[in-house]
């Protein structure tokens, strides 16, 4: 543990001293990130183009990065994405959900020989519901890497579930090297689940491609409001609100028209709303909206309304915010440190509350008094970038390269203290199993035997990258 | 040519031998190691070691007996079926590909594609249940339909597997072959 | 205590800048933090507030119990202990040929007379009239099913006759502690199933009447199961909901009996059933109030929204 520890900071220090004059005063060493989690391409959703956009950048500011997930139906082996980003497709049992079967041990053979052959220095794991993300963390810290873990969501405390996962959490947790959350409200529910220190929790919000969603300059100026709602039709989602919202706004605005994307079991209940009072010309129901196909939808209405019951982040009004829509809340989780004021009306998850924004969002339109599309289409486009991300993400990276690895004997102590003592106990079990059976595979497979991979990015990518910016620290490139 | 000494994935000592008899015909043969005085010994005591303790127990000669054959039986499979002695890799520049595998007891296996199938020779990377390996393989094209890309892929020095030095140096000759023969070819 | 609760305390403005982070300007106010993630602030991305954590809130929703309250409600629970007891005893007299199947006939009809008057004396008629079955409905359902019961008890009573003795009372224990799990003592929990409790208290009334001598036997049995497991229930609701002194006595009365009954039977079995039963009405409710104590229920923020208005009048 300790020798490929040594190893990995060794070829960073070795990268360091093969800097530029000019950038002396700045600490620059490139990393070897591993990112892992269950949910990556061809899945599409938040987390997966998370992964993909900060993996990208990282990419861009001279950093190796690999992604490991497990193979989807056909894609199975190692393909190569954009700018050199190599992608294992692991052949794991998937269980539900997208989620693999996890037994803490199956996956370390295999996990171990692609750390040691990408030499990865650090790992990160995405995404709580990923069993992927745990057991690269555990093994991680077995085989001596540094560990950053990432946390898209929000969790309760009441029920059976909750207690179990947020007991798993903290496991997981308790000698991670440093945790990113995406909100504040995240970050304060995050530390209270996994019991952790503050001090190692950051906070670095997610971003949006302000490229992608941009206004419609050329859209003509009717008598006619629509409000567009795009969203997972799930009860999470509050689309039961959303059934009382169009009866009653419905009634009292005759130009009112709404415009629904998403798919999902509550479906039914818009049906039957707008079946039952007779709105088939005023609320459209779109069905599943790819990727692309996002942005068309939103610039067609001028008010975004989202009315979920709980999120962390959400991604989609700064979406509509990015496409010039004013938009329209439920106060829940971490949408209140999302937008500015100005840019944001946030409502009590009521019907009466939301009619009320929503009013007061029309009132606002017909005065004339709401912000011009692409003015807030240029404000926010500086508020969420990816560079930024991958910035304070290499931060965080930086930080966690100083630090050390728990060894073995303070590994399985914190496990005890932290974590209570049956399940700080059975870990601590679980830990000393895959450690001897590292050893053993240690003996069956030295590390001298594995070949080392060829780098497709970083600093010594065997193919050039004409896609990068050519930034004047990006000196390290080492000639062959 | 002389045999220069790699090892494969598992640690053991393989030779690469490069005959070239032309600009556009190289040979390639990998030997592996033959198998070993201990293993065998190994495998023939355990066998016969179980066989002895079901015989204390049912005093059966007919396990004895059934033993030894059985050892025989399975040396001669093994040698004759498993055991590899030597790969080669031929490429004839204008001709084809032809890879032979040679088995312990002198059994061979050719396969020959022809050149006008063969699209490209590459190193590629394999994930295994508990390993991710180099492997040197063939992308063969339907010249038939030659738009329509990879048709197959053939795997090579699949019993040697030898490790990611030697598949160089054997993917850099091919390579100088096959673009020698492609600007030919497009002259 | 959660060593993170602490941190609020500790969290003064830590200077950890890691490159690219503008110290305070000390001649102007030091910045505030604020909690919004769209402006860059000048604080790490690890910075600890002092008003981290604010908006948490412990144990806001948690019920308080008064002791008596609690002793009260567990007389429900008491009660259906002492049915199964009384029902074993009564089941373990007549096997034992103590109990004419006609005395207990008889007694059981005259209470169950007496239990049909009061049940509607109690209420002074109001329930009766909200169900809207007459008197007539209540005996023709009688009727029928005394028949079918009279009717069928020698299939009843031969049921089980290729069944081994032991795993008839093996099986009769079950049901009867299966009764006891999922009766419906008034709590809105999900393992409740008041269909399931009387089935299986129905189902151990046939097994054990099937062991009985004679055809008659089985037949008083099941009615008198019928009476104790589903009659006597719905008299002690209504009872427990009017006149709670009267019910609290029933209770009590209806205890003493059943002791009295096992002792009869067994000193020790006696004994044990009485700690049972002290402990469930007095040791249990002290339990449950001390361990209120431990409960550590975290709200902020971060729940997900619970929608209080009811939106069926959307969808009606």
């Amino acid at each position: 543990m300790v020798h490929s520890r040594r190893e990995g900071s060794g070829t960073c220090s070795h990268r360091n001293s093969v800097r530029t004059p000019e950038t002396a005063h700045a600490p620059l060493r490139t990393h070897s990130i591993c990112m892992v989690s269950d949910f990556f391409y061809p899945n599409m959703g938040g987390v997966e183009s998370h992964i993909y956009q900060l993996s990208q950048c990282l990419i861009e500011r001279g950093h190796k990065v690999i992604i490991v997930t497990h193979a989807y139906r056909d894609r199975k082996g190692i393909r190569y994405l954009t700018n050199g980003l190599k992608v294992y497709y692991l052949p794991l049992q998937v269980m539900y959900n997208q989620s693999t079967a996890t037994t803490l041990l199956h996956s370390l053979p295999l996990l171990r020989y692609i750390f040691v052959r990408e030499r990865v220095s650090v790992v990160h794991s995405h995404s709580s519901f990923s069993a992927m993300a745990h057991d690269a963390l555990f093994h991680a810290k077995t085989l001596g890497l540094h560990t950053v873990f990432t946390d898209h969501s929000l969790f309760g405390f009441a029920d059976v579930s909750s207690v179990l996962t947020n007991k798993l959490l903290t496991v997981s947790l308790c000698d991670t090297n440093h945790i990113i959350c995406v909100s504040y409200t995240s970050k304060e529910n995050t530390v209270l689940r996994a019991a952790l220190d503050p001090q190692i929790v950051s906070v670095i919000p997610n971003a949006v491609d302000p490229t992608d969603f941009t206004p419609d300059l050329q859209k003509e100026k009717t008598n006619k409001i629509t409000i567009v709602v795009v969203s997972r039709l799930v009860y999470r989602k509050g689309v039961d609100l959303l059934g009382g919202i169009i009866h009653e706004l419905c009634q009292k605005y005759p130009e009112l028209h709404f415009l629904i994307g998403g798919e999902g079991p509550k479906r039914i209940i818009l049906e039957e709303v707008r079946e039952r009072y007779q709105l088939h010309d005023r609320v459209r129901l779109l069905g599943a909206l790819e990727h692309h196909q996002v942005r068309d939808v939103l610039v067609e209405g001028e008010i975004f309304l989202n009315t979920s019951l709980t999120e962390a982040f959400c991604m989609a009004i700064v979406e509509a915010a990015s496409c010039g829509l004013q938009v329209v809340t439920t106060r829940v989780g971490g949408i209140p440190e999302v937008l500015p004021d100005n840019f944001i009306i946030l409502c009590e998850p009521s019907v009466r509350s939301l009619c009320t924004g929503l009013e007061k969002a029309i009132h606002q339109l017909r005065a004339g008094t709401l912000p011009n599309p692409e003015t807030i289409h240029n404000t926010v486009k500086t508020f969420y970038t990816w560079r930024n991300v991958a910035e304070r993400t290499e931060r965080v990276y930086d930080r966690v390269s100083k630090e050390t690895v728990l060894p073995m004997n303070e590994r399985l102590e914190r496990l005890v203290n932290h974590c209570g003592g049956v399940t700080g106990l059975i870990f601590a079990l679980f830990v000393i199993i895959s450690f001897l059976f590292l050893v053993f595979l240690r003996w069956t497979t030295p590390d001298y035997l594995i070949d080392v991979a060829v780098d497709a990015s970083g600093p010594n990518a065997a193919w050039p990258q004409h896609n990068c910016r050519k930034k004047p620290r990006k000196k390290l490139t080492m000639k062959k | 040519m002389e045999g220069k000494e790699y090892t494969d994935i598992y640690g053991n000592k393989i030779t690469l031998q490069q005959q070239s008899y032309n600009d556009t015909c190289q040979d390639f043969t990998i030997t592996s190691s033959k198998m070993s005085l201990r293993s065998l010994t190994t495998w023939t005591c355990s066998v016969w070691i179980v066989a002895y303790a079901v015989f204390y127990y049912t005093q059966h000669s007919a396990v004895l007996t059934a033993a030894i054959l059985f050892s025989i039986v399975g040396l001669l499979l093994y040698l004759h079926l498993v055991k590899v002695d030597h790969e080669s890799l031929l490429i004839l520049g204008s001709l084809g590909i032809q890879t032979t595998s040679t088995y312990a007891s002198g059994r061979e296996n050719t396969v020959f594609i022809e050149m006008c199938r063969v699209q490209d020779v590459v190193i590629n990377e394999g994930i295994s249940m508990h390993r991710v390996n180099y492997y040197l393989c063939l992308l063969l094209k339907d010249p038939r339909n030659p738009q329509a890309g990879v048709s197959q892929v053939i795997p090579i020095f699949q019993s040697s597997q030898p490790r990611l030095d030697c598949l160089t140096e054997i993917y850099r000759s091919c390579q100088e072959i096959l673009s020698s023969q492609r600007s030919k070819a497009t002259s | 205590m959660s060593p993170v609760l602490q941190a609020p305390e500790s969290g003064h403005y830590t200077s950890m800048s890691l490159g690219g982070c503008a110290p305070a300007d000390p001649v102007s106010d030091p910045p505030r933090w604020k909690k919004i993630l769209y402006k860059r602030q000048p604080f790490p991305d690890n910075y600890v507030d002092k008003s981290f954590l604010e908006e948490l809130r412990k144990n806001i929703y948690v019920r308080r119990y008064s002791y008596w309250a609690v002793v009260f409600e567990s007389a429900m629970v008491i009660q259906q202990l002492c049915s199964v007891c009384s029902f074993s005893v009564v089941w373990w007299y007549m096997d034992q040929d103590l109990l004419s199947p006609q005395k207990l006939c008889g007694v059981g009809l005259a209470i169950t007379l007496l239990g049909y008057l009061l049940f509607d004396a109690v209420d002074k008629g109001s329930g009766r009239k909200e169900c809207g079955r007459t008197r007539w409905d209540d005996l023709k359902s009688s009727l029928v099913f005394i028949a079918f019961t009279y009717g069928f008890s020698p299939v009843l009573k031969t049921l089980t006759e290729s069944i081994s003795t032991d795993t008839i009372y093996a099986m009769s224990v079950l049901m009867l502690i299966g009764h006891l799990v999922f009766f419906d003592y008034g709590a809105n929990a999900a393992v409740v199933s008041s269909t399931m409790s009387i089935n299986m208290a129905i189902f151990a009334s046939v097994c054990l009447a099937s062991r009985l001598p004679r055809s008659l036997h089985a037949f008083t049995m099941v009615t008198f199961a019928i009476q104790i497991f589903a009659l006597w229930p719905s008299l002690q609701r209504k009872l427990r909901a009017y006149t709670p002194g009267i019910y609290i006595c029933v209770t009590f009365v209806f205890a003493l009996f059943s002791v009295a009954g096992l002792l009869s039977i067994s000193g020790v079995g006696a004994l044990l059933f009485s700690i049972l039963l002290i402990s469930v009405a007095f040791l249990c409710p002290y339990c449950l109030i001390r361990l209120q104590l431990f409960k550590d229920n975290i709200h902020g923020p971060w729940d997900e929204a619970v929608i209080k208005e009811d939106l069926s009048r959307f969808y009606d």
